[in-house]
């Protein structure tokens, strides 16, 4: 997995106060959650990648190229979506996605073309010609989607993208982002407090706490790792409890570790080579029907709460650098 | 691709120039002006005095229309440095109220919206930015002052028969600086305090202010203080003793009581003005504001 972003003892200073302390790490995830809580530092990372604010020490790296000297080649194919409103308010939708895709380089044609796309792609398509001034919020945040995206950039920064947005919106805003991660080679940053979000977009993510790197996880890993503890709820299909013994027995045949619960459930750790479909051949050739089946995973929560108990540790598992680890479930901590 | 395929696809397509990116700004910012209504009408009536005084110029030169107006003695209309001067005073008035109209809404309606981390998140400097809000008010007073005028100056080469070019060659360039430089001050100006005041209608008075108040002030610390520098601060006069010494004193001012102000230091103070105004373009186009404290 080559780098998208490389942090080399990142430090930034605003208004003479230290925001961000020597970030060291590599993010190569396709779609890398910043986490933390209010004022960590995730927005001005954000910033000081995009260029707005210049590193007091050290430096950083998209693509393998340096914020400070490749600037505007960078923002070039960047896009961003900034936390608070950000709009031309007396524009229409599609002119405004159009003009910033032309500040992009898109000729005009193109930028037009792109516009219309980028709407109908984030589903203001029947919004398009109304001013942006008249969007309700949920629809702002979608424009300022839209006019991230329409250059087709090959990094997305999402700063806070669910901000203000009910329920169905928020759905919406994640299953665009998921999509977008999945359709086109393109690689998202995703800035939130909110750890659902996060966990539904990302396959990577850093968590930051006081300006300081404290996790870096490769959700992916985890969760592959993680698919090995299973719940199951079966019931016998003549009701006998004969059936849900040999079903027990075949799993452990086949080198899952069983234990029956006082309830009735089974757990069991599943061996890496062993698949789920295999547990229904066995379950269907037993008679037993699986009724219910809880893969338990450790949480993003999890995570991250660990990341804000461990102190300055950067954590990860993805394996750019070796720091000593400290803690089971595959968070891996080590001083900066 | 087609509408009903809503799919994400990367842009792999051509792309236009960077360095000239920045008139996109200006293209867009151009549309939204003559969205204004009675701003085309506003503009037209800017070319009114080049008008005029083109007329004014025939007319010297035709002695049919002299005599169709019963004009028996047209010294009085003299094309000369005074002329010129006197036209591109009349064009100055027209471009400060036409910069105090529109200025203010250039950058404020960005800086109201936010918008500037959108510009600026692209590949676009900041100066970059200013440029391409800059070219609009450039290319706006520059349509209905120099311009006009040099087309004025050469109305006038092509019916005078005599030796007027031979005397009077050095007022084309006196006239194109003349205006730049009032151009430049009132560009910067309209964009600085647009950077500043968001209410538009508080930009437009700040900018009006800013020729008026501190020409008033001045006055009175001269009373004052029987001093001669309270004019330094006062835009107007300072442009009027640079274009006097541009069109080689055709107004006359080593006669004048006000005469005292030397050019360099009407220079200067001209251009410290303007470094005022970038430094208040920089200082409050930032992407992200940083509180201090």
């Amino acid at each position: 997995m080559s780098a998208v972003i490389e942090l080399d003892n990142l430090q930034v200073r605003l208004g003479g106060r230290a925001i961000l302390n020597g970030l060291c790490g590599s993010l190569g995830g396709k779609s890398i959650g910043l986490l933390g809580p209010n004022g960590s530092g995730k927005s001005t990372l954000i910033n000081t990648l995009l260029g707005f604010h210049p590193p007091a020490a050290g430096s950083a790296r998209i693509f393998g190229q340096d914020i400070r000297t490749s600037s505007a080649e960078l923002r070039a194919g960047i896009g961003y979506m900034p936390e608070n409103d950000a709009f031309i308010s007396n524009m229409t939708g599609v002119h405004f996605v159009r003009y910033m895709a032309e500040l992009s380089g898109l000729p005009p044609a193109q930028a037009m073309e792109r516009a219309h796309e980028a709407f109908f792609y984030v589903g203001l398509g029947e919004a398009r010609y109304r001013k942006v001034g008249t969007y309700s919020l949920g629809m702002k945040q979608m424009a300022k989607l839209a006019q991230a995206i329409a250059h087709g950039p090959r990094l997305l920064f999402l700063d806070e993208p669910t901000n203000g947005l009910d329920p169905p919106a928020r759905q919406r805003m994640v299953q665009l982002i998921r999509e977008i991660r999945d359709d086109g080679g393109i690689h998202i940053v995703i800035s939130s407090h909110l750890l659902r979000d996060v966990e539904e977009c990302c396959d990577e993510v850093l968590i930051l706490r006081n300006g300081s790197i404290a996790a870096i996880s490769n959700l992916e890993k985890e969760r592959q790792e993680n698919r090995k503890f299973v719940e199951l709820e079966v019931s016998a299909l003549n009701g006998a409890s004969g059936p849900v013994e040999g079903f027990t027995a075949a799993m452990e045949a086949i080198g899952c570790e069983c234990a029956r619960s006082r309830n009735g459930s089974i757990k069991l750790v599943m061996p890496a080579e062993v698949e789920v479909p295999r547990l229904y051949s066995l379950a269907a050739q037993q008679g037993v029907q699986i009724r219910r089946m809880n893969f338990r995973r450790t949480s993003l929560e999890d995570i991250f709460l660990q990341a804000m108990d461990g102190g300055s540790a950067a954590a990860r598992s993805n394996g750019n650098s070796p720091p000593p680890p400290v803690k089971s479930q595959g968070v891996q901590s080590g001083s900066l | 691709m087609a509408v009903y395929k809503r799919n994400y696809r990367p842009y792999s397509g051509a792309l236009t120039a960077s360095p000239w990116r920045f008139l996109v700004i200006a293209r867009y910012s151009f549309a939204e002006l003559f969205a204004i209504r009675f701003f085309g009408s506003v503009l037209v009536t800017c070319f009114f005095p080049s008008l005029v005084l083109a007329f004014i110029v025939y007319l010297t030169h035709s002695e049919t229309v002299q005599a169709l107006l019963n004009l028996q003695n047209t010294n009085f209309l003299a094309i000369n440095n005074l002329f010129f001067v006197r036209l591109l005073q009349i064009e100055g008035w027209f471009a400060l109220l036409l910069t105090a109209w529109v200025g203010p809404t250039l950058v404020s309606s960005d800086l109201a919206n936010n918008a500037l981390p959108l510009f600026l998140s692209r590949p676009l400097s900041r100066a970059q930015y200013v440029a391409g809000k800059m070219v609009v008010l450039l290319a706006l007073l520059s349509s209905f002052t120099w311009v006009p005028g040099l087309l004025i100056f050469a109305l006038q080469v092509t019916l005078d028969k005599g030796t007027w070019l031979h005397d009077n060659w050095w007022i084309a360039p006196a006239y194109f600086a003349g205006a730049l430089i009032w151009i430049a001050l009132l560009s910067l100006l309209a964009l600085a305090l647009s950077a500043w005041v968001k209410w538009k209608v508080l930009g437009s008075l700040a900018l009006m202010a800013t020729f008026f108040v501190p020409a008033g002030m001045g006055e009175v610390f001269n009373v004052v203080t029987r001093m001669r520098w309270g004019r330094l601060f006062n835009p107007g006069y300072l442009i009027t003793v640079i274009w006097n010494d541009l069109f080689r004193d055709a107004l006359h001012f080593h006669s004048a009581a006000w005469e005292n102000i030397p050019v360099p230091l009407a220079w200067a103070s001209m251009l410290s003005m303007c470094l005022i105004c970038v430094w208040m373009l920089s200082r409050r186009l930032r992407a992200r504001e940083v509180v201090r404290g």
